[in-house]
């Protein structure tokens, strides 16, 4: 390997570090996985531990009592839809934003890299009363909508810069062809953007999967909430019933493995999206 | 390059038909909501569907609907209900019929006069019995409440009853050598600690951090010394706070810090850690509601008994009631009302006690036997709101910060006193 | 054409994201419940956030979040980097290190509970090193370090990944380069990975800033684990808005947390503001 008699006292023990640190997150997770299939005294009792025998039931009891399936149905469907409808309305305007550089597209650009800087809660009472007043508060549709909302400055972000990297060429010989703007985006600048627009999905996805603040103001009965929420009410409902940790962290691992389960198959295209986002 | 064209159109008609599903889908959820017609009302309850009393109320729904026909379109909210509520109201889109403790009700509707008064309620036949509501229910339970604008005290229909109290293992030996029978005064309860101290037991388990809770002492001391917490917490000049039966109070719970007598660590764990360390036999009381009961039914050993008594000295009984409320602006409040007198029939209500494990407030149903020693305790005499029906925004800004520093023994009663003093002064000024 | 593909996602953003925020802005003068009428209260909204000493507190934990916070962690990035590149297993250590960035922040105030209790592993693992007084962690007063804690060891998993990927881009010839010109490690860092990664580095800045504001999640469940709110000595301004706006057992305050946000939105603007100029890429100096 390259370099290795510059490699000096500091840097191994910064890779010792860095192992220690690694070592620790792993760690986590799999305290994490094994709580969940022990029972709630046992824990108490024992805070790290191995399951003696797995208690799967756990996680029965998290899907049908705690009400973790229709909620991770919920965070999958707000989560995906809202992705998508950000994708179909982002992508078309990015595009044109990055191949028109006139006065007032470099103004709408600026527009929403503006949102950029505009932290949640700001929108969180507006939208609550705004979504009160056309009943969609507490329904699925209006929890999607927020997230379509919430999407549009990083998506649209995003994907100028992707769409700038782009040649032109493929265009010319469309319109060449005579094919007209929508076709052409379609047909021919959308497929050669899959990565891009991939890339745009997966990162909405995952920050609507852990978005807390807007799931907790905007829904609450249990046939309609996301995940974080149903995990922030089944901690709270401790408090008159008894909490069932082996249950609790069932609910831990079903907001935590399906996020792992994409970032090992997903990994190096959620990074790179995120840097490309960044390093435009 | 067909072949890719093909593709995404197919990409995008797959979108698009996502798109209408999902629409549909929602559709078909807001029209669900909507049912509110045909005699039907809407209830938002603060429990989980998986909980027993959810358990108890949803047969009694189901049984409603069966017996009269109208329809209730129920959501399991959960606790934060009591957030949601304000905002819907305020939405028009409140439900007709929900469910709190009495001051978060009040705190949350009652207070800005947006409780229906339930009046009329207490006058409605109960279903299959001869009597009214208003016969079953104590009246005292509406006179230890504050009024709304209105005037009216009868915002809440209490269908559970619960009392703070120290609860212990009346079942430990050595708890029963060292406290014969329960302390009547606040040194004879010191007297117990200091009993089981040298048999190096802790006395008291906490888990520092619950503010609520941890305040309990405080609270009963309050009232042993003849402070009424509500107008303490209400003077806007703080001078409220120069009353020396408040610096008593404060002193007996710094007694209580300084002796040594809470379980250790208890200034860094969460809660429920000590909770269950109590329940596991390594500390001998526990200050909470008669929930606890409930709350640690699981972990308690076997030939565990619960006994329990107010803080010492305290001059009534005080209690929390949970219960349903209707606010002003409810679309369907007939058939919501309706629900309330049915849900109290003795049959109905019985689960509460049987399935949930809690006191009901008509005397008729016997509590849970690890509860009976409470509920003859708020039967008897006297009864008041826990800490005066002080609820929302004043305890985590004016008593919670100064009284945790207090509790972890890192100030004294003088100085918890003149810092909360400080505090409610600044307090009153930003409410305006 | 144009407007045809923008219109679209613009009115989209206007009526879910622009719109809000003039609606905060304009609530941000009223004295509000949500349930009665709005009252006309000018800016006394504002003065009063500033006499409120959890305001005050709240802004200044959400200052420490950001300068603090962000500090230590793009110290230990930047360390990092200079330690990753050449490390054997990177590319799986990088991974590892991003994963929590993308795991909810209850689940850490959950598992700090347990882990961090006082006969927890941690203080087994510490007993073992021989720290038999090891700090209580769950003290109040303790709260707030350690979720700023947390904060910093998830942000320093993600923004050091994000540089790693930058510098993955430099081309290795210039590393080659100074290498042969006997530049040590941090000397090839100095001259070489910083100034090539700069741009990338100065925008993390800025999207740090950003969603150091936003931190929500985090605190709701590190503080309190029964529904009461978190110990106010931890809030931030995002949690003052969320309990103004949404209390357990009071009426809403909205202007007041209207007022709230759009106090740390205008505080948001101005650090942005100022970062980019100090940031602005100078003239490398050597």
């Amino acid at each position: 390997m390259r370099g290795r008699t510059g490699v000096g006292a500091a840097v191994r023990i910064g890779w010792l570090v860095v192992w220690i640190v690694v070592a620790a997150n792993l760690a986590l997770i799999l305290w994490a996985v094994l709580t969940s299939l022990r029972d709630g005294p046992d824990i108490l009792r024992h805070t790290v531990g191995l399951p003696h025998d797995p208690k799967f039931a756990n996680y029965v009891r998290a899907f049908r009592e705690g009400g973790f399936a229709q909620a991770t149905l919920n965070s999958v469907l707000a989560g995906g839809m809202s992705s998508l409808l950000a994708i179909v309305l982002a992508a078309p305007a990015a595009y044109a934003l990055a191949r028109h550089r006139t006065r007032m597209s470099s103004a709408i650009t600026m527009l929403f890299a503006l949102g950029l800087g505009v932290p949640g809660q700001v929108l969180v009472v507006p939208l609550f009363v705004g979504l009160a007043q056309v009943d969609l508060v507490d329904s699925r549709l209006g929890l999607t909508m927020v997230y379509v909302g919430l999407a549009m400055p990083f998506t649209v972000f995003l994907l100028t810069g992707f769409f700038a990297g782009i040649p032109t060429a493929l265009e010319e010989a469309a319109s060449i062809d005579g094919a007209g703007p929508v076709r052409t985006f379609v047909s021919v600048v959308a497929p050669v953007a899959r990565g891009g627009l991939v890339t745009a999905f997966l990162l909405q996805f995952i920050a609507s999967w852990n978005e807390t603040l807007f799931a907790l103001v905007l829904t609450h009965s249990q046939d309609k909430v996301t995940l974080p929420v149903a995990l922030a009410e089944f901690v709270a409902s401790a408090q008159f019933s008894g909490l069932d940790y082996g249950t609790m962290f069932a609910g831990v691992c079903i907001i935590l493995v399906p996020m792992l389960a994409l970032f090992s198959w997903m990994g190096a295209r959620i990074i790179q999206g995120m840097t490309l986002g960044i390093g435009k | 390059m067909g072949n890719t064209a093909k593709k995404t159109g197919r990409l995008v008609a797959l979108a698009a038909a996502a798109c209408v599903a999902m629409t549909l889908t929602a559709c078909g959820g807001t029209s669900a909501d909507d049912a509110k017609d045909g005699g039907g009302f809407t209830y938002w309850s603060m429990w989980r569907e998986e909980e027993p009393q959810a358990k108890v109320l949803k047969a009694a729904l189901d049984q409603f609907q069966k017996d009269t026909g109208i329809t209730v379109t129920v959501q399991w909210t959960g606790r934060d209900v009591s957030k949601k509520i304000g905002p819907a109201i305020a939405a028009n889109q409140s439900p007709d019929l929900w469910d709190q403790a009495n001051d978060a009700i009040f705190g949350a509707t009652a207070q800005a006069g947006q409780a229906l008064d339930l009046s009329p309620v207490l006058a409605m036949a109960i279903p299959g019995e001869s009597g009214t509501v208003g016969d079953v229910i104590p009246a005292k339970y509406f006179d230890m409440m504050p009024k709304d604008p209105a005037g009216s005290n009868h915002y809440v229909i209490p269908y559970e009853v619960a009392s703070a109290g120290v609860f212990y293992n009346a079942a430990d030996a050595d708890l029963g050598t060292a406290m014969p029978s329960a302390p009547s005064t606040w040194d004879a309860f010191l007297a117990v600690c200091e009993a089981l101290k040298a048999k190096s037991k802790p006395c008291v388990a906490s888990d520092g951090g619950e503010t609520w809770l941890n305040e309990l002492y405080f609270d009963g001391l309050l009232n042993a010394g003849g402070v009424d917490v509500a107008k303490l917490s209400a003077d806007k000049s703080g001078a409220a706070w120069d009353d020396p039966a408040v610096l008593k109070a404060a002193q007996q719970v710094e007694q209580l810090v300084k002796g040594g007598y809470i379980l250790p660590g208890y200034d860094a764990t969460k809660y429920p850690a000590q909770e269950t360390n109590w329940a596991l036999g390594k500390a001998a009381f526990y200050n909470n509601g008669s929930w606890v009961t409930a709350e640690v039914a699981k972990q308690v050993p076997a030939g565990w008994k619960f006994g329990s008594f107010s803080v010492p000295g305290a001059r009534a009984a005080d209690a929390a009631l949970f219960g349903f409320a209707i606010p002003k602006r409810a679309k369907n409040p007939g058939p919501a009302q309706k629900f309330i007198a049915y849900f109290l029939q003795k049959s109905m209500l019985s689960g509460i006690s049987t399935t949930a494990g809690n006191i009901t407030p008509r005397a008729d149903i016997p509590a849970p036997a690890e509860l009976e020693a409470v509920q003859k305790t708020l039967s008897a005499g006297q009864v008041r709101m826990v800490f005066d029906g002080v609820a929302g925004d004043w305890q985590p800004k004016v008593l919670d910060p100064g009284y945790l520093k207090l509790w972890h023994g890192k100030t004294t009663a003088a100085d918890f006193v003149a810092t909360a003093k400080q505090a409610q002064i600044s307090f009153w000024k930003t409410q305006s | 054409m144009f407007w045809l593909f923008t219109s679209p996602a613009l009115l989209a953003y206007l009526v879910l994201f622009v719109a809000p925020v003039a609606y905060a802005f304009w609530t941000s003068f009223y004295k509000w419940d949500g349930m009665g009428d709005k009252q006309w209260r000018g800016l006394r909204n504002y003065q009063v956030l500033f006499e409120d000493p959890y305001f005050r507190g709240a802004l200044v934990n959400t200052l420490k979040i950001t300068f603090v916070g962000g500090s230590i962690t793009f110290v230990l990035s930047l360390l990092l980097t200079l330690v990753l590149r050449e490390m054997r297993g990177r590319l799986f250590a990088r991974s590892a290190l991003f994963f929590p960035s993308l795991v909810n922040g209850m689940v850490f105030g959950i598992a700090a509970g347990f882990l961090f209790s006082p006969s927890g592993p941690v203080n087994q693992a510490l007993g073992l090193l021989g720290i038999d007084t090891p700090p209580k962690w769950l003290a109040t007063e303790n709260l707030f370090p350690m979720i700023l804690g947390t904060l910093v060891w998830t942000a320093t998993g993600y923004y050091t990944s994000i540089i790693m990927a930058a510098v993955d881009q430099i081309p290795p010839y210039l590393y080659e380069a100074a290498e042969l010109d006997g530049a040590n490690a941090f000397q090839r860092f100095r001259v070489v990975t910083l100034p090539m990664a700069w741009d990338v580095i100065a925008t993390c800045a800025v999207l740090w800033t950003v969603s150091s504001v936003k931190i929500f999640e985090l605190i709701l469940l590190f503080g309190g684990s029964s529904s009461a709110t978190p110990p106010a000595d931890t809030w931030n301004t995002a949690l003052y808005v969320y309990v103004q706006a949404f209390p357990q057992a009071t009426v809403p305050r909205l202007g007041m947390a209207t007022a709230a946000a759009i106090t740390s939105l205008l505080m948001i603007t101005v650090i942005t503001v100022v970062l980019r100029r100090l940031l602005r890429r100078e003239p490398v100096e050597n």
